[in-house]
């Protein structure tokens, strides 16, 4: 295991940073060529197993005041809104017996049932983050970034009869396809801006990119052949390699001038720090340096993997997450899991500190033009149910979206109504998904 | 997931003595006065088997409240193999004279032979026309990529550790049809195809291999800072294994500085695998830097390199900013090789055994190509994708080189699906039915389940020679695989999951409890349980060594975790136990993936008994079931047994927990991290359980003697594991009559493991594919 103790500090991110690198690494984006088109990004951070649901919950509406677990959220308080009441009918049981995990880890960003396999025949929905990146992902080097701090499920079913694939991943391409999730710092760093190897190879970027090509014409036409004889479900398999290839062609050709490591100031992360806090935080600091950059405007992020039983020792609980989460009423482990879910709220509260003081060309900060919700797909750890959600919406996406607010919504709105707002927003109006019976009240 | 089976309750009670029927039936036909028919040839259900069961057992065995749930008037010809559970059951009790029960009429033995002879013969059928299923097209996981990488390649490089998780299914993350490709899969596919490549393929010409401070080992003495300098404030070392592709003349540079004290200049000392190449003087004076260079002859390989501060000097009596001396690094640089030509790597010599004359590019190339995707698509490669290769090669040579072309054609095999995907290739035009493997495609899948990589010379010679596939050579084969080292991949990959080994490091024991499980324990307790594993198998000993043995493998701090004297050193050994130690059950790895951070979970260790020594997993909590009562219990006031007695208490909880509470019980004197305990603090503990069929026990002994009676389970659930694992899809249906051939086989050899592998070797559903158009 590549544990460290440290991290690396990147230099210079805040204001210093924030202009002259989005200016030098000017791609095809609208940030140049068109002002009156607002770059909006999407991120979508998950905490899991539910939260200690009576102290997340402000107690009156309109004005926000922050209650216990979102007290850390103090200088950022004015930035962000509470919804509470959301829920996501796809996320119950409906009949398919317990899983509630994965279940409803799956539909967080689906609104979709999922089916409930162990093995073959995964089948879920596309996830909002998805439908965005396919709209605008072409403006940018990566249609989406996907981020965590948990591998995927290590041996095993993960949840009473559910496959480790959806209590692992947020993000689905398709309804079969989960968008695997880096866990590693530095591995994020150097997908985004390259790892330096150019330089050493002594070759011409130009070449490259002929010799990349043409490797990338070699597969493809190995994974056309092979797909003229393959059964029924190979050829699923196959599409997913030659979609995949497909998307790396593309990118190619497009994105030749893109930041590379040298050009950007930013210092490369060592590998995955051995603190759990840290390793949060350097990840956000991946996910707004890859906004910054314009590298992608779309990000999900998990925190852990749904039914994590991570134990935080580091704050005076040696017991696992899970296992606390389901207190029984117990007034000690009430505490602890308010704890572990305000730890959590804490790494927030530097996220979105750290992207409120960034200025953009454009106008605003990063959190001013950024949608970010925050949240988990379980209310109450114990109960595991999915009214009631724990939701919070940073930021403005680009919009005079009224912040600083809590809102309570009636009981049975639906979560995905948020997400049609969302897309609205970001210029891909959908109609519909999962359970939403139109957009969100009271947001805009 | 087992094949569906007949409904667990029901199959139980099946199972359960039926002495205790009595007088349930009330039909009291007399027994002699059966009509005796004519001889007739052939047998049939409707005239043998359909009448006899109704007359001598629908009497019992019908309606709505039908005894063990067997409704025997619903029995037909057709559903014999989805039924094919009860059938065998029915054979079983017929033909052992249990049913009907004593005192009731009974059929005469011409009528029982005749119905028999038509079930057996029918299931007989069933199992010969038995569908050998279809794998979905598999990618290599990442255990596999790393192995076929060394294998391939010879270069112990594991790109695959970057590579994102694979998905599980079926209890093992190789499985074809969870497997998938992300796009985030694929770039990590392409750069580490290039990676590859480039360390390999050396392209002539001059390099720089650059090596930050940061990226070097060591801090004891030294401080990494923010701008890149490592600062050494007192003697101390850092260094790093650094790999040189090509050996050669190179050109070492450090950027370095100091601070100056006292009457010598700070000296910076290299080391090169451990001997001192040069002692350095620094004279610049930091921030101020210098680049000290010296030549350096290397061979290609890896060589530890290592810089030190060796002359610290600290005197407050010196002027100010003259009494400390520092040493100050900021990278360590390789530029080379320049001169003459040093040989290449061994991989290089692999794929490029000669280098070409200015005439021979051409054929040279396209010998040595083909050569290398032969092996990397583990079947000879076609004319058609070696003209395609050629040019790929083609555009490399373009403003390259030989050498150049070479290393593009290299990334492009690497990363073409041919390479990533174990295809099975239906010939072109087949119609529905059942193939054989072909000798590859066989060699492929045999690799893969026992060393989880690609076939070796061996394997790819006797397939080229199409001799693979006969009986003796197969059954050779395994024996020598089994006996090679690259099968501990069959510990690593499939003992690690099948006895999920690898939770141990997501699982984190409470230190203030549990101290000394750090990374270091929890490996050790995992090497027991792997070499435990390897050595059933490499010794051929009977699979009921899983559940009870007199011995297991130690080093000395596992020995002194376990209280055991007189182990010394960090090799592991064969050490003799006592009872109530021996087999997996009672090793400190299981029995710590079993448990909670805090304490022990007998639950979740009954679960694991039943999922992974029974293949019997308890059916997941009915809907709307609920959670316990909310009353807050204070748990240092009742024992856990106490705690637990919730879930048997509530009917619809009860079902499943009482299924797997009993066996956790059982286990309840190893604590949460497999240590023995009498009491669970204050409280005395209670270890006897009382399984679903009645059967009690007191204490982990006579809990293993229960489940050693049940082998023949234990050595079906075996079978099937290893028949998902080895193949890469789940048990189904079809597949029951190869685990009965595999388990009967299993049992006439005392059910040794070795034996239990080759069977599943050359079973059907090894050696044969339904073809894809009948799907």
């Amino acid at each position: 295991m590549n544990t460290i103790d440290r991290r690396t500090l990147l230099k210079g991110i805040g204001t210093a940073m924030a202009l002259p690198m989005l200016e030098r690494m000017l791609p095809l984006t609208a940030l140049a060529s068109t002002p009156k088109v607002k770059v909006v990004r999407n991120a979508y951070l998950f905490v899991v197993n539910g939260v200690e649901i009576t102290h997340w919950t402000p107690a009156a509406d309109g004005a926000l005041v922050l209650p216990n677990i979102l007290e850390p959220l103090a200088d950022v308080k004015n930035n962000l809104n509470v919804l509470t009441g959301l829920t996501q009918h796809y996320a119950f049981a409906n009949g398919d017996g317990p899983g509630d995990h994965a279940r409803s880890c799956a539909c967080w960003l689906t609104g979709v049932q999922a089916r409930k396999t162990s093995g073959a025949d995964i089948h879920n929905g596309v996830s909002v983050d998805q439908i965005a990146a396919q709209h605008i992902g072409k403006y940018t080097k990566f249609p989406s970034l996907e981020i965590g701090c948990e591998r995927s499920g290590l041996a095993g079913d993960c949840d009473s009869g559910y496959s480790c694939a959806y209590s692992s991943n947020i993000s689905w391409k398709d309804d079969h396809t989960p968008n695997a999730k880096e866990i590693n710092p530095r591995l994020v760093f150097e997908r985004l801006f390259g790892n330096g190897d150019e330089e050493e190879q002594g070759e011409s970027l130009a070449r490259r990119q002929i010799l990349k090509q043409s490797i990338l014409d070699f597969v493809s036409e190995d994974a056309s052949r092979l797909k003229s004889q393959l059964g029924r479900k190979d050829l699923m398999k196959m599409d997913e390699y030659f979609t995949a290839v497909r998307e790396i062609e593309d990118r190619l050709v497009r994105f030749e001038n893109s930041p590379t490591y040298a050009a950007s100031q930013a210092q490369k992360p060592m590998g995955i720090p051995g603190d759990y806090g840290e390793h949060i935080r350097l990840m956000a600091d991946m996910m707004i340096l890859a906004f910054q950059a314009d590298l992608t405007r779309t990000c999900t992020f998990m925190f852990a993997n749904d039914g994590s039983n991570r134990t935080f020792a580091q704050i005076g609980v040696p017991e696992g997450h899970h296992d606390m989460s389901h207190h029984g009423g117990d007034p000690a482990k009430l505490a602890k899991k308010r704890a572990i879910d305000r730890y959590h709220i804490e790494q927030l509260a530097y996220t979105l500190k750290k992207m409120q003081s960034i200025e953009e060309a454009q106008g605003g900060t990063l959190l001013d033009n950024t949608f970010l919700m925050y949240g988990a797909g379980i209310s109450d750890g114990n109960a595991h149910n999915h009214d009631n959600l724990p939701i919070l919406l940073a930021g403005k996406g680009g919009t005079n979206l009224q912040t600083g607010r809590h809102i309570r919504y009636n009981d049975g709105t639906p979560l995905d109504n948020l997400y049609l707002d969302i897309l609205d927003k970001m210029g891909v109006p959908t109609d519909h998904m999962g359970d939403s019976t139109g957009k969100l009240q009271g947001i805009l | 997931m087992p094949f569906r089976a007949f409904p667990m309750r029901k199959a139980a009670a099946l199972g359960l003595s039926l002495a205790a029927l009595g007088a349930a039936c009330l039909e009291t036909a007399s027994s002699a006065s059966t009509v005796i028919r004519q001889k007739s040839p052939t047998v049939s259900f409707v005239s043998d088997v359909k009448p006899m069961l109704a007359k001598y057992c629908a009497g019992c065995h019908s309606g709505k409240d039908a005894t063990a749930g067997l409704d025997v008037t619903k029995l037909s010809a057709a559903d014999l193999m989805d039924e094919s559970d009860i059938w065998n059951r029915v054979v079983d009790r017929l033909s052992k004279d249990e049913m009907p029960p004593k005192g009731m009429p009974q059929p005469v033995a011409m009528a029982k032979t005749r119905a028999l002879t038509w079930i057996k013969n029918a299931l007989d059928k069933e199992c010969r026309i038995a569908d050998p299923g279809r794998v979905t097209i598999r990618r290599l996981n990442r255990e596999e990529y790393n192995n076929t990488v060394r294998d391939l390649m010879g270069v112990n490089f594991h790109p695959a550790d970057d590579f994102p998780s694979d998905d599980v299914g079926y209890g093992f993350d190789n499985i074809g049809d969870v497997l998938s490709v992300s796009p985030l899969l694929m770039e990590k596919y392409l750069s580490a195809a290039e990676k590859i490549a480039h360390k390999v393929i050396q392209v002539p010409g001059v390099k720089t291999l650059h090596i930050e401070s940061g990226d070097m080992s060591g801090g004891a003495n030294s401080s990494q800072r923010d701008d890149g300098w490592r600062a050494f404030y007192s003697e101390g070392a850092m260094e790093k294994a650094v790999d040189f592709p090509a050996g050669g003349h190179y050109r070492l540079r450090i950027r370095a500085a100091g601070d100056l004290a006292g009457p010598e200049l700070p000296k910076m000392e290299v080391k090169v695998d451990g001997k001192v190449f040069q002692v350095f003087e620094v004279g610049v004076k930091f921030p101020n830097a210098t680049v000290v260079e010296a030549p350096i002859d290397l061979d290609s390989g890896t060589h530890k390199i290592s810089v030190a501060f060796t002359n610290d000097y600290y005197n407050t009596k010196d002027p100010p900013g003259k009494q400390d001396r520092n040493l100050y690094v900021n990278f360590v640089e390789f530029v080379g090789p320049t001169g003459a030509q040093a040989p290449m790597s061994p991989a290089y010599l692999h794929i490029i055994p000669t280098q070409p004359t200015p005439d021979t590019v051409q054929p040279d190339a396209r010998r040595d190509i083909k050569n290398f995707a032969t092996r990397a698509f583990r079947r000879p490669v076609t004319t058609q994708e070696l003209d395609r290769l050629m040019t790929v090669f083609n555009v490399g040579l373009k403003d390259g080189s030989f050498s150049s072309g070479m290393q593009i054609a290299v990334e492009a095999v690497l990363a073409s699906p041919n390479f990533l995907f174990r295809a099975e290739l239906d010939p072109k035009g087949s119609k529905a039915g059942v193939r054989t493997l072909d000798d590859y495609e066989l060699a492929t899948r045999l690799s893969y389940f026992l060393w989880s990589s690609m076939p070796d010379d061996e394997l790819f010679q006797l397939a080229a020679e199409g001799k693979l596939h006969k009986d003796a050579v197969l059954k050779q084969q395994v024996e020598r695989m089994l006996a090679d080292s690259k099968a501990n991949a069959l510990a690593k990959n499939f003992a690690g999951q099948w006895l999920q080994l690898r939770k141990l490091s997501i699982i984190f024991p409470d230190p203030q409890r549990f101290p000394g499980v750090d990374d270091a324990m929890k490996k050790n307790m995992a090497t027991e349980t792997e070499t435990y594993f390897m050595y059933v198998l490499q010794n051929n000993r009977p699979i009921t060594d899983f559940i009870d043995s007199n011995y297991t493998f130690v080093n000395q701090k596992l020995a002194e975790f376990y209280g055991m004297q007189g182990v010394t050193g960090d090799q592991f050994q064969k050490v003799p136990v006592e009872e109530p130690r021996g087999g997996v059950l009672t090793q400190a790895s299981v029995l710590t993936v079993t448990s909670n951070p805090t304490r022990t979970s007998p639950t979740k260790r009954g679960k694991w008994v039943l999922e992974q020594i029974l293949n019997a997993p308890p059916p997941p909590p009915p809907p709307g079931v609920g959670t316990i009562a909310d009353e807050p219990k204070k748990l240092s006031a009742t024992s856990l047994r106490q705690l637990m007695e919730e879930h048997r208490k509530n009917p619809m909880c009860a079902a499943c927990h009482a299924k797997m509470d009993p066996i956790g019980f059982g286990m309840e004197n190893f604590d949460a991290v497999g240590k023995w305990r009498t009491k669970d603090g204050q409280f005395t503990l209670d270890t006897t359980g009382v399984l679903p069929d009645g059967r009690s026990f007191s204490g982990p002994m006579e809990l293993k003697q229960i489940l050693l009676k049940d082998k023949a389970k234990f050595a079906r659930a075996m079978a099937e594991k290893l028949l998902t694992y080895g193949l890469g899809r789940g048990v189904e249906g079809a597949d029951k009559c190869s685990v009965d051939a595999i388990v009967q086989s299993s049992a006439t050899s005392g059910y040794r493991f070795e034996d239990l592998v080759t069977q599943v070797v050359e079973s059907d559903p090894f050696r044969k594919t339904r073809l894809s158009t009948a799907q």
